[in-house]
């Protein structure tokens, strides 16, 4: 079990007479960077509360680097740093400030806390911002900052909860990239979010939570493979012939517009040859994890299946 | 160990601390008070009453930065998540509180050097300073549990300024703080003394052997009630992550 950073067996919360989190079950490997996927409300954030030891589970049982989460909870948080949920830093403070004073609060010393601040600024391009206080940061900045004190503290396991939330693509880019190169450096990177495209894009294992059970965990690309279909066309209804193809199982209705799903190009070609105005079709995608999310959680509610 | 120790402190006091910096103008507001209260009440009462100020100062200092200031500041960190960035790294919560106290110093200070500086000018007995400042650190501690042990119950924790500012002005300006039990009628003097802030106030006449309506024992014994159901209130709400 050495190499498991975290393992998670049967892991349930609940809130007075409600059940926050049901049934988590899964592990992750040292030096990943796995992410929690969800809608609102999965589960995501209290499993990551529970496992960052804020939060006590009601049943079941979690390990973070071998340690018990409620015994050894001591020893895990020096090893540890969390940036939870709607963390928005001290605005009172400068960039500078921030880390360096978050790095001397864990006990690094002055001079060490300071160098690693300088480190980062520059890492995260906010050099010419230092000196600032937050107040006249853009929400990006202000959000760099969080994020970058929490990943500069060199933890070993590190919890970040919906960190990219409200930001640019850019910004969110800039975040993407500390925290892969955190993972690099040989750190445990758990996130939350529920940005398909995100966890697709960073992750290298997705777990899939959904009304507090976790339904799958694999790579993005395996998830992606389990579903049936390979493509995704989204077409404007306009016409009669599109409402009619309504009727196809594979397909999500979006109000005016429709979502097919087909299994190779052969049936694209099919599809289009329904329309006599090619400019209805707004576009023709392979499918991504989103897809496949939406496809097993429909797997489950309707066929109540069971997804390893 | 040791050093390890004072730099997480120091490093959660700064970053508490830095607002008294950022908005000096909180401390230049409790510079004015100080001020305003200290020629009004020299102009009105002359000396007996300044000396009663002095004393006044330490117990109101210590009762507003732990009423308003720290418990003030820990509900804000709940809100803003700060608590639990904390919580889920190597600070511990004795860390996190007295790092919490230094950074709300300078609040304190506004009330403590005037009152030192009085005190030097009325040339009060300074061997009793290390008891005066002890029934301060109390007040601090009381205070903040006290205000805790309402805020960590809120229902609403946006709303904790209005629930401790009118808190903090209910305890020391309308009981007998800023003037002596004497003036109330009887029955009043027994039933404030239920505010805690005035058996602060008359163990720290006491010490400084301005004339009291209590014995000391009764004040002492006040305050351990009011110390021990507190710590209690804030025990069973205020968790170190494992919720």
């Amino acid at each position: 079990m050495d190499h498991f950073a975290i393992t998670v067996t049967d892991l349930g919360k609940k809130y007075d007479k409600t059940w926050g989190l049901k049934n988590a079950t899964f592990t992750m490997g040292k030096g990943e960077l796995a992410v929690l996927v969800g809608p609102n409300g999965a589960g995501k954030t209290t499993t990551m509360k529970i496992l960052a030891t804020l939060l006590k589970p009601s049943k079941g049982k979690a390990e973070v680097l071998g340690m018990d989460i409620v015994k050894d909870y001591k020893r895990i948080r020096k090893k540890m740093a969390c940036l939870p949920q709607g963390f928005g830093g001290n605005r009172n403070l400068t960039p500078m400030e921030t880390i360096r004073w978050s790095l001397v609060a864990r006990g690094w010393s002055l001079s060490d806390a300071k160098g690693q601040a300088i480190k980062w600024i520059e890492t995260v391009g906010l050099s010419d911002c230092k000196d600032r206080t937050g107040w006249t940061l853009s929400g990006g900045q202000q959000r760099k900052v969080v994020v970058s004190t929490v990943l500069a503290a060199n933890a070993e396991v590190v919890f970040l909860d919906e960190p990219t939330t409200g930001l640019d693509v850019e910004a969110r880019h800039a975040v993407w990239k500390i925290i892969r190169e955190t993972v690099a450096d040989g750190s445990t990177v758990l996130l939350t979010t529920h940005d398909m495209n995100e966890a697709e894009t960073i992750a290298d294992t997705a777990v899939l939570i959904n009304d507090g059970q976790t339904l799958v965990k694999g790579t993005p690309q395996r998830l992606v493979k389990m579903l049936p279909y390979q493509y995704r066309i989204t077409v404007k209804k306009g016409e009669q012939k599109s409402t009619s193809l309504l009727q196809i199982n594979n397909s999500i209705d979006l109000g005016d517009r429709v979502i097919f799903y087909t299994e190779n190009y052969r049936e694209i070609k099919g599809l289009m040859s329904n329309f006599t105005d090619l400019t209805n079709v707004v576009s023709v995608d392979r499918v991504g994890l989103e897809d496949a999310y939406l496809h097993l959680i429909h797997e489950v509610s309707q066929h109540g299946k069971k997804i390893n | 160990m040791v050093k390890k120790l004072i730099r997480q402190i120091l490093g959660v006091a700064v970053l508490e601390g830095k607002v008294w910096q950022r908005q000096p103008l909180w401390i230049f507001q409790g510079i004015i008070t100080v001020l305003g209260l200290t020629i009004t009440l020299f102009a009105w009462g002359g000396g007996s009453a300044l000396r009663n100020l002095v004393i006044a100062f330490f117990v109101t200092g210590g009762w507003t930065l732990g009423l308003n200031i720290v418990a003030q500041n820990i509900g804000w960190d709940k809100v803003n998540f700060f608590y639990e960035h904390y919580v889920a790294s190597p600070i511990t919560l004795p860390i996190y509180f007295t790092g919490m106290v230094l950074g709300a110093m300078p609040i304190f200070l506004v009330n403590v050097i005037p009152a030192l500086i009085i005190f030097l000018i009325l040339a009060m007995d300074f061997s009793l300073m290390p008891s005066i400042l002890m029934l301060s650190v109390l007040s601090a501690i009381l205070g903040a549990f006290i205000s805790l042990s309402v805020i960590l119950r809120m229902k609403n924790p946006a709303n904790i300024s209005a629930i401790t500012n009118p808190l903090l002005t209910l305890t020391i300006m309308l009981p007998p703080i800023y003037y002596p039990l004497s003036l109330l009628p009887p029955i009043w003097r027994e039933i404030v003394l239920i505010v805690p802030t005035v058996p602060l106030m008359e163990l720290s006449r006491w010490l400084v052997h301005i004339p009291i309506g209590y014995t000391p024992i009764l004040s002492l014994t006040l305050l351990l009630l009011w110390l021990v159901l507190a710590t209690i209130l804030v025990l069973k709400k205020l968790n170190w992550g494992l919720e």
